[in-house]
């Protein structure tokens, strides 16, 4: 196929995407297919916030919970009477710790990320977007792979073109649209579809504006190019499992462990998925308080609690497996009792002045105006895979090697200095560390750094 | 999972690899626990599962790498190329581009994955026959034309899914085992080009979990 006939075959195919979105799943019927759309079954239970099981619901809310609930909201309502008064602002901060009420985050959420105020300033700004993406996104065949993964195993997103998986395409492409250096990103889904459980489709929108660009959360360093805060607060979190967990992180060294391969939902999308969904949504509160912070702490916090266990286990597999599986299914500590943690560690990690790993440099930040227009090249038009690494990734990609190979190098380093001292006999040295301090040693990983 | 399953002759490491919604992940989780998720979720960096196999008496550990398939993750996935002996290529039958850009796929692995590891060509989603954009023929030619084994599959309803892993893992101990004949494995030494496989006996790889 000629270039034309590629660029033709990408057009028809975004128009063929978009139309079934705007017609939406009641005007597809016979036109899904089966294994598009998981049927919803009734013998699955739903818990509070939408999400169905397979069994028995995890951690029921006891009633007395709720009750506590209810007499909070009142608090609430009154509180959001009067929002901007000083009195207001010095409760906020006791208030959202102790976990803002469901049925308010969407008012609390909206306040805290300052949506009706950029709403506002760019009214018209969203369908803006949303036109131009009908016209020029190349983000489109992604969104809709995506958006058909992202909670499935929630009644609103279940069906296939649901109103909500409508919304989520729609945001997502406006946002590819609006901010064009970060397009779409895996991941992005996640946070959009959390935020639509709780705001409409445009409040939605300038909420995940705001998490990107706000310098507060920041979250566009992570999405570019090359994933430049994800580095860097990789490199913070190594920072704190060396000064306050060593064994730990000889533990996940010994078993080539990169933290790359536990955390990464939880710096892109705030633990989404990887601690159950109320606990997920009270940190959510908190990073919407007080910003990215939240997120380094609740990453130590969750190895803090769980290191007996996590160093019981000895192969990689489980380790990553407790972590990633289990801690979504039962975190195994009420969520109250987890918020008490996370906030005892972010004044540790603030005597230790390891509670961020400071303010991010500016290449993380938007380069280019937001909302305008620029058009995309044919390549990315058509689809197709760029040939070769850019320079940024080619450093990012070097990034994470250097990042195993430091780890493998410091357990080798131990190793010795054990050996030194005990009469231990290394002769017999566990595969995992040879092979890794082979690797590291290899002539090759240097010529590409 | 919490089985011995730390006991193996052969650790080998495969990385899953293709453009994102091709099947990687449902691929993995069908040779691994024999399950298909409908509820399925993007994969975001890189995950991994292990199973083991039996070939010749011998056990092998299969540590499996499944990579997220969008162009942007690159610079992350391909990180983890290194030290894999072996690849699964995979593409979806009914989704043109995602072969078209298989030979960008094999750019990106001989950039940065090890010059000998094997490379299979999968063609996932065969169950959906009535949307079939590439013809077996014509894959299995560009297979056959770049030294590539080639098959199809569909994790949804299992085609294939176990003979793929089998076939390639199998390749791959052949090769290990001969070049251990030729060159018997001394002591603690590690050979440069055996090093990704971790080759060691039981007995000895006993004493590194106390």
């Amino acid at each position: 196929m000629n270039e034309e006939a590629l660029l033709a075959r990408a057009t028809e195919e975004r128009e063929r995407i978009f139309q079934r979105y705007e017609r939406g799943r009641d005007n597809l019927v016979g036109q899904i297919d089966p294994w598009e759309d998981p049927e919803f079954e009734d013998y699955h239970k739903t818990d509070r916030y939408g999400f169905i099981h397979d069994e028995r619901l995890p951690q029921k809310t006891a009633p007395q919970k709720v009750n506590i609930e209810v007499e909070r909201e009142k608090k609430w309502v009154k509180m959001l009477g009067t929002w901007d008064s000083p009195a207001t602002q010095e409760k906020l901060h006791r208030r959202i710790y102790k976990g803002i009420p469901n049925s308010l985050r969407i008012k609390i959420w909206g306040k805290l990320l300052d949506v009706a105020r950029l709403r506002a300033a760019h009214s018209g700004k969203y369908r803006e977007m949303l036109t131009l993406a009908r016209r020029w996104s190349t983000d489109v065949r992604q969104i809709d792979s995506d958006v058909n993964r992202q909670f499935r195993e929630h009644q609103f997103y279940r069906a296939r073109y649901s109103e909500k998986q409508c919304s989520l395409f729609h945001v997502l492409c406006a946002y590819a649209m609006y901010n064009a250096e970060v397009g779409y990103c895996q991941g992005m889904a996640g946070l959009a579809a959390v935020l639509l459980l709780y705001m409409d489709e445009e409040d939605a929108f300038w909420a995940l504006a705001a998490l990107l660009s706000n310098s507060k959360y920041a979250m566009h360093g992570l999405y570019i190019e090359g994933f430049p805060k994800l580095t860097r607060f990789l490199e913070h979190h190594d920072r704190i499992l060396t000064k306050f967990m060593p064994k730990l992180k000889q533990h996940f060294d010994k078993f080539g462990l990169d933290a790359i391969l536990y955390s990464l939902k939880w710096f892109f999308v705030c633990f989404v998925e990887r601690v159950p969904f109320s606990l997920c949504l009270r940190v959510w509160d908190i990073y919407l308080l007080d910003g990215e912070r939240v997120i380094t702490a609740m990453a130590y916090t969750i190895l803090k609690l769980h290191k007996k266990q996590i160093m019981k286990l000895n192969d990689m597999d489980l380790i990553v497996n407790y972590i990633q599986v289990k801690l979504h299914k039962d975190f195994g500590y009420p969520d109250d009792v987890v918020i008490s943690a996370l906030e005892r560690s972010m004044e540790e990690l603030k005597r230790a002045r390891l509670d961020t790993p400071g303010p991010p440099p500016s290449k993380e930040l938007p380069q280019r105006t937001l909302g305008v227009f620029v058009e995309p090249d044919n390549k990315s038009k058509i689809g197709q895979r760029a040939e070769t690494f850019s320079e940024t990734e080619k450093q990012a990609r070097a990034n994470v090697i250097l990042r195993r190979e430091k780890a493998a190098l410091e357990l080798q380093e131990l190793r010795v200095s054990q050996s030194d001292t005990v009469s231990g006999n290394w002769d017999h040295s566990p595969p995992t560390s040879r092979s890794t301090s082979a690797d590291s040693l290899d002539s090759h990983t240097w010529t590409h750094l | 999972m919490g089985t011995r399953e730390d006991e193996y002759d052969y650790l080998f490491k495969v990385v899953l690899i293709g453009d994102s919604g091709v099947g990687k992940s449902s691929l993995l989780s069908r040779f691994t626990r024999n399950e298909f998720n409908l509820e399925s979720k993007s994969t975001i960096g890189v995950e991994f599962a292990t199973r083991s196999i039996e070939v010749d008496g011998k056990t092998i550990k299969a540590q499996i790498w499944d990579t997220a398939g969008q162009e942007r993750y690159r610079a992350i996935t391909s990180a983890y190329y290194r030290g894999a002996v072996g690849a699964l290529l995979v593409y979806d039958i009914a989704k043109h581009l995602s072969y078209e850009n298989v030979e960008r796929w094999l750019r990106e692995l001989r950039d940065h994955a090890d010059q000998n590891i094997l490379i299979m060509l999968v063609g996932n989603k065969s169950d959906l026959r009535h949307l079939r954009s590439i013809p077996t023929e014509e894959a299995k030619a560009f297979a056959e034309k770049n030294g590539l084994s080639f098959i199809e599959t569909s994790a949804l309803d299992s085609t294939n899914v176990e003979p793929a892993f089998q076939n390639i893992l199998t390749e791959i101990y052949r090769i290990v085992s001969q070049k251990q004949m030729r060159d018997p494995p001394e002591g603690d030494v590690i050979r440069a080009d055996v090093e990704p496989v971790d080759v060691r006996p039981q007995d000895s790889r006993k004493q590194c979990c106390q």
